[in-house]
């Protein structure tokens, strides 16, 4: 796949430049990630400023990727599966700058929880627990995109079921706490908009997934299903 | 010599070609040169079937197969194949030099990637492919960049300054820390050496810790007792406010004391010999001593029970004193008036357990784990408040090991605390 050489070696350079940058953004948004959910468990908000800065850089690296996604397809008017790489790449780099949006969410969420909060419900344990799989589901979909192996993007696929139960499950929990004592609501409902962003990082990833596949195979897989 | 071979096949046909010719020359001139015909065809064709067979073999050249000849092909032949099987010879003593490359590669403790110019992963080793979530077999010419995707080592990668390596922790498994170095070799390669340093990272954070925690532990009242002494040099004080200052400054120095005497006896733990194995220890007397003082620290604001159910011990009293003892004033420290306590020497199965249970003000499950390192406090003001030198636990937790007995404590907070020792059966006294 797309490892077949191209008479112009300048083309496969430019290919494999786009794939690097697009996993150079997907890393950045995955530590994003990473650090606002470590900010969420510890309480130390101090980073929170950070992660709302380097959005900025999420942001640059979409418009670079898809000014050179048009040079691409503007110099080498690419066909079949080079065209099926160029294509997702346009949409993984939506997805992933979308999974940055939620990413500041989660720190600013984190920031009001800690800053204003009631101490007294239980908050870390399910949430993060919650965020390593939708992480992980991240990972695994960027990987598989390093790799343009779609077997183990179907495994990210089924994975995204886990991270829906989970959400519910928690937000069901969160409820009961709101029912008993109406103090909690505040912080309750920035907790589930918290949870809210994790469950549309798995979304995503799960997109991720499903456009490595097309990239893959040519299969296109969305809206159909568990066909993968 | 490629003379002297022509030579040699043009003469062998002339003079056959010649003898053909001249023996059916004896016939007649027809049969002269249809002999002349015949022998040359002949001759023709065992050269050609010859061919044949060169360029069967050389379809797939090997030593092993078979590939004879007569005359001068015999002499080819045999040259080929001397060649042939010289140079399997050389590719396998190759492939072993590689393989031995390669398993020492393995054998190293550093996970190791060779990088090509653009970064690619050239070859790694097992180590690097556990640190890093590389799986070589699929991953050859990937950039790496690819796979080890965080920011920091991104732009370490891209900004050419490999004068010193990077700290930066691994995505793929929770809290581990890695060094990354790269070096570059031979021209444009590189080399990346990869080491997991989470221990020397969590080593080199108590160390600081420690230094850190030391000083500021004793500079507190050291500040507390300078400021005294200047007051009482600067100012013409009343007697009896004299003495009042006098006290504190004694109190001071007191505390002073106890921190570095808590320090001499967690030294003296970490370098005296290994407690003695056959000393009988009087768990009675022991234990009646720890209620003892106990009790006078308390002045009489708790409950103190003993309970003792399991028999005598092997070990150094003088260790295991200061260990029960230290269980014993802690409860008492962080229980509130009027409250419970109780002290319990038991045996369960094979195991001594001596247990101290309070109904004080507990600990926060999460500070547990770090309860015994020193100079920890779960709760900094009332530690110091109660006389606290943030050592105690350290040296309970240090003679307990030393008897291979465990600290194991159950605690939450606003329930109480229960702090055990469990002793191994090996420590019985018969």
């Amino acid at each position: 796949m797309n490892e077949s050489t191209h008479v112009s070696k300048q083309f496969d350079e430019d290919l494999f430049g786009l794939r690097t940058h697009v996993l150079e953004m997907g890393g950045l948004v995955e530590s994003q990630i990473r650090a606002a959910v470590g900010a969420y468990a510890s309480g130390e908000t101090g980073v929170v400023k950070d992660i709302v800065e380097s959005d900025h850089r999420v942001n640059a690296y979409e418009k670079i990727i898809d000014d050179e996604t048009v040079t691409v397809i503007a110099k080498r008017q690419p066909t079949a599966s080079d065209l099926r790489l160029v294509m997702g790449i346009t949409k993984i780099v939506t997805d992933l700058e979308r999974i940055g949006d939620e990413a500041k969410k989660i720190a600013k969420g984190a920031r009001r929880v800690h800053e204003h909060g009631l101490p007294s419900l239980p908050r870390a344990a399910d949430v993060r627990h919650v965020a390593e799989e939708a992480v992980t589901m991240l990972r695994d979909s960027l990987d598989c995109f390093a790799r343009l192996d779609a077997s183990k993007a179907a495994a990210v696929i089924h994975a995204d079921a886990k991270v829906d139960s989970e959400f519910k499950a928690t937000v069901r929990q969160l409820i009961t706490y709101m029912m008993e004592d109406p103090r909690t609501i505040s912080t309750a409902l920035d907790i589930i908009w918290i949870c809210r962003s994790i469950e549309r990082i798995g979304d995503h990833a799960k997109n991720v997934a499903e456009h490595v596949i097309y990239i893959a195979e040519g299969r296109d897989i969305r809206h159909t299903g568990k066909e993968a | 010599m490629v003379n002297s071979m022509l030579f040699q096949v043009v003469a062998k046909t002339a003079v056959g070609a010649a003898i053909a010719l001249a023996l059916g020359m004896l016939v007649s001139p027809v049969f002269g040169w249809g002999f002349f015909s015949v022998f040359l065809l002949v001759q023709m064709a065992s050269h050609l079937g010859y061919f044949l067979r060169l360029e069967a073999w050389s379809r797939n050249p090997s030593p092993d197969r078979d590939l004879d000849g007569d005359g001068i092909w015999h002499e080819i032949f045999s040259r080929l194949i001397r060649h042939e099987r010289q140079l399997h010879a050389d590719i396998a003593r190759r492939d072993q030099d590689l393989k031995q490359v390669a398993a020492a590669g393995q054998a190293i403790v550093d996970g190791i990637v060779t990088l090509d110019s653009g970064n690619r992963i050239g070859w790694c080793n097992r180590t690097a492919e556990r640190l890093l979530g590389i799986d070589l077999k699929v991953d050859r010419g990937l950039p790496i960049a690819n796979l080890v995707r965080q920011p920091e080592f991104v732009s370490y990668l891209a900004a050419g300054d490999y004068s010193r390596p990077l700290r930066m922790s691994i995505e793929r498994q929770e809290d581990r820390v890695l060094s990354v170095h790269v070096l570059p070799y031979a021209g444009n390669e590189r080399l990346l050496q990869v080491r997991d340093v989470t221990d020397i990272e969590r080593l080199d954070h108590m160390r600081r810790d420690f230094v850190a925690n030391v000083s500021h532990e004793l500079r507190t009242p050291l500040t507390v007792l300078s400021g005294f002494v200047e007051t009482l040099r600067e100012l013409d004080l009343e007697p009896d406010e004299q003495a009042r200052y006098l006290g504190m400054m004694f109190d001071q120095s007191v505390r002073m004391q106890q921190i570095v005497q808590d320090l001499l006896t967690l030294s003296t733990l970490e370098s005296s010999p290994p407690p003695p194995e056959r000393d009988r220890i009087n768990m009675s007397a022991l234990l009646a001593n720890v209620k003892r003082d106990a009790e006078v620290l308390s002045g009489g604001r708790h409950h103190i029970s003993l309970q003792i159910e399991a028999g005598d011990i092997y070990g150094s009293e003088s260790e295991l004193h200061s260990a029960f003892g230290n269980l014993a004033t802690n409860a008492v420290r962080y229980t509130p008036d009027g409250g419970q306590i109780s002290l319990y020497w038991k045996t369960e199965g094979e195991q001594s357990i001596y247990s101290v249970t309070d109904n004080g003000v507990g600990i926060d499950p999460k500070h547990i784990p770090r309860l015994t390192e020193r100079f920890y406090r779960a709760d900094l003001g009332r530690s110091r408040e109660t006389g606290g030198t943030g050592l105690g636990l350290a040296i309970v937790k240090h003679a307990l090991s030393r008897h291979q007995a465990v600290l194991d404590i159950t605690s939450n907070r606003g329930e109480g605390s229960c702090f055990k020792a469990v002793f191994p059966a090996a420590r019985r006294a018969a």
